[in-house]
């Protein structure tokens, strides 16, 4: 794994006990992960645990800590890697050890959030309704159907709504069951 | 239902009895033409100078048509009620039946033109589908992910738009078990009674 001077650097401060004591190091190896799997995650600086080590340093290392989780993550680096990159800016073994636990953890969060794409259905919903008049037309005595798609895009979530025939419908399911053949038959060969 | 026509309209309907039945044959289509693609006054300019009277008689009188014909339409009357209704005009028979072959001929097609000036969301127009596996992304590397991309395209009236939505296996299965239901549902007891008797 290809690491730049800057996050080297951190590293190594992050390694040495003199700056970060065990129990510290515990503290920051948390909290640093949580504020990678989530926005609402206590902040580094200014924690009151860490607030004995100079904060410039401190977010130096935080900086240094998430690249270096981030390029792991991306490039599914094993457990072998990962220690060795550690070891080889002088991490204790413990140190390995509880850093490499928690990467862990947020391989599988990283998998599923971090993606650009476009908004995914998530649910459709449908109305069944028999127009009767209106104000231009009346005796229309026609059914039609009101179809609403759940989407969601990087957590916000939004609706697409709009309105078929019975043929229609039947068109667009006939649509999406052939998707969904194609889809079986290429996992199956 | 008979057509209730109010003092004005039949006044302007009443020029057409002041001309040739071939005449009023004209004037019956240039007003679905209107109602199909819209109205043209310099029609009734040219209209008027033939037949030496001014524009403005003959504006009323195609405009009387086409009020008559979409008023039918919109409340689909029987023959015998437009008829009737027409009577009241006092035209000769051979004019009645002429506006009576106008009105069958051409309500279906009115009654589409007037069914798209009422409100509605867009409607579904199409589907198109696509099977992808994402291999990577600038995120992350290594991985397996087959998805689903599908183009959703809706009409509004003129206007046509294309939606880019994506979705997984699992999804797409559900996505058509709920809308299968709801297919399914037209055929039910309930609706089925429903559409029959209300007519």
């Amino acid at each position: 794994m290809e690491l730049s001077e800057s996050v080297l650097k951190g590293l190594q401060t992050l390694a040495d006990p003199n700056v970060f004591d065990l129990k510290s190091f515990t503290t920051f190896t948390e909290v640093a992960f949580d504020s990678l799997d989530s926005s609402r995650g206590e902040s580094v600086l200014g924690h009151p645990e860490l607030r004995h080590i100079d904060q410039t340093t401190l977010k130096h290392c935080h900086t240094a800590a998430t690249t270096f989780i981030l390029e792991g993550v991306k490039q599914n680096a094993d457990k072998s890697t990962i220690s060795s990159c550690l070891e080889d800016v002088r991490f204790q073994n413990e140190r390995v050890d509880t850093f490499y636990n928690s990467f862990q953890f947020i391989y599988l969060f990283m998998l599923l959030s971090t993606d650009t794409c476009p908004p995914h259905i998530t649910d459709a919903e449908w109305r069944l309704e028999y127009c009767i008049k209106n104000s231009h037309v009346h005796k229309v005595n026609q059914p039609s159907y009101l179809i609403s798609l759940n989407t969601e895009r990087a957590g916000a979530s939004s609706e697409i709504n709009f309105s078929c025939t019975m043929d229609q419908l039947q068109d667009l399911v006939g649509k999406m069951k052939d998707a969904a053949k194609s889809l079986e038959r290429a996992t199956q060969s | 239902m008979l057509l209730v026509l109010s003092e004005e309209h039949k006044e302007h309907l009443g020029f057409l009895s002041e001309v040739d039945p071939a005449v009023v044959g004209e004037f019956g289509r240039i007003a679905v033409e209107f109602l199909k693609k819209g109205s043209n006054p310099k029609i009734y300019e040219g209209a008027a100078r033939k037949l030496n009277v001014s524009s403005e008689s003959v504006q009323h009188g195609v405009e009387g048509l086409m009020y008559l014909l979409t008023e039918s339409s919109k409340l689909m009357i029987s023959e015998v009620d437009f008829q009737d209704s027409v009577l009241v005009l006092g035209f000769s028979e051979e004019l009645n039946q002429l506006l009576l072959q106008l009105y069958l001929e051409n309500r279906k097609e009115i009654r589409q033109i007037l069914g798209k000036l009422a409100p509605s969301l867009p409607h579904y127009h199409n589907l198109e589908w696509r099977l992808d596996v994402q291999l990577a992304s600038r995120a992350l590397r290594h991985q397996v992910k087959p998805t689903v991309t599908l183009k959703l395209h809706l009409e509004d009236g003129a206007k046509r738009s294309a939606r880019v939505l994506q979705t997984d296996p699992a999804t797409l299965q559900h996505l058509i078990h709920e809308l299968e239901r709801a297919l399914a549902e037209l055929k039910s007891s309930h609706c089925r009674r429903i559409l029959r008797n209300i007519k």
